[in-house]
């Protein structure tokens, strides 16, 4: 099995794990991580691949991702922390409006 | 020699994010995505990637996850034992979706490995360095892709911009 086979398998897992963790966790803040999950399995998948066609671009790519994923929990946790705030409990299934 | 490290590090990184899936506390699951994002970057340093496993433990380790600890011992929820929750039926449906999805991604793989299309061509155009180096990637950044790395910081002011109004006392 070729590296590129390995990291590729290695990435669907990660991507499957952090999958059933969004579903299956009613804490917002685990939830949170799966997605990071989920997101660094998509950066391993890219740089598997920027590594067999030996461009750069896919790095890129992975350098815009890190970006995008830091913006998103920078945001993320601020709403949790609203939520928090408003009804000193956090489980997902108890919020059904933006508005509380 | 590099195979095993490549397969150490692979079992370290799905059995760290099983940690983070499987932890009852949420303290216990952010230190496993920290353990899991070492894994990762260690994992592109073996795939050559050298620019991003600095960005990776510097941006995800360092500063994604510090906030995220910060925010999990700020408002410290109460654990979670997903073994003995009560709503079962959503347990099963997130186990089965999980599976169907990693049944699909691995079809996918192995229709891209045996047979699929052909990615075994070279690159159109190498380029001036050799692959991996900051040189190659910082070519790449700051000439094909100007327009997009300029956008980033356009999203990280809203992000900021954002984060500022969310956090403001009413």
């Amino acid at each position: 099995m070729t590296s590129i086979t390995f990291t590729l398998v290695i990435s669907a897992i990660v991507f499957a794990v952090g999958t059933v963790g969004v579903l299956l966790r009613r804490n917002p803040l685990v939830q949170f991580m799966s997605i990071e999950l989920m997101l660094n399995a998509v950066n391993l998948a890219f740089i598997s691949f920027s590594g067999r066609f030996g461009t750069s671009e896919g790095q890129v790519f992975v350098l815009l991702v890190l970006t995008v994923a830091a913006a998103e929990a920078v945001v993320g946790l601020a709403i949790i922390v609203a939520m928090f705030r408003h009804r000193r409990r956090i489980d997902v299934d108890d919020i059904h409006a933006m508005q509380g | 020699m590099e195979q095993v490290i490549l397969v150490i590090l692979g079992m370290l990184a799905v059995g760290s994010a099983l940690g983070v899936v499987l932890m009852p506390s949420s303290i216990y699951s952010a230190l496993m995505l920290l353990f899991n994002l070492i894994s990762l970057a260690n994992l592109f340093l073996m795939l050559h990637a050298q620019f991003i496993f600095a960005a990776q433990l510097l941006i995800y380790a360092g500063a994604i996850l510090v906030l995220f600890l910060f925010v999990v011992t700020l408002l410290n929820p109460e654990g979670e034992h997903i073994f003995r929750d009560k709503r079962k039926l959503q347990r099963a449906g997130a186990l089965t979706l999980g599976l169907v999805l990693l049944i699909i991604l691995a079809g996918g793989l192995i229709y891209l490995i045996t047979g699929g299309p052909s990615f075994d061509f070279a690159p159109d155009k190498p380029g001036a360095y050799p692959y991996g180096t900051v040189e190659a990637f910082g070519a790449g950044l700051f000439t094909q892709f100007l327009l997009p790395f300029e956008l980033t910081s356009l999203v990280l002011l809203v992000a900021l911009i954002g984060s500022v109004v969310l956090g403001k006392r009413r």
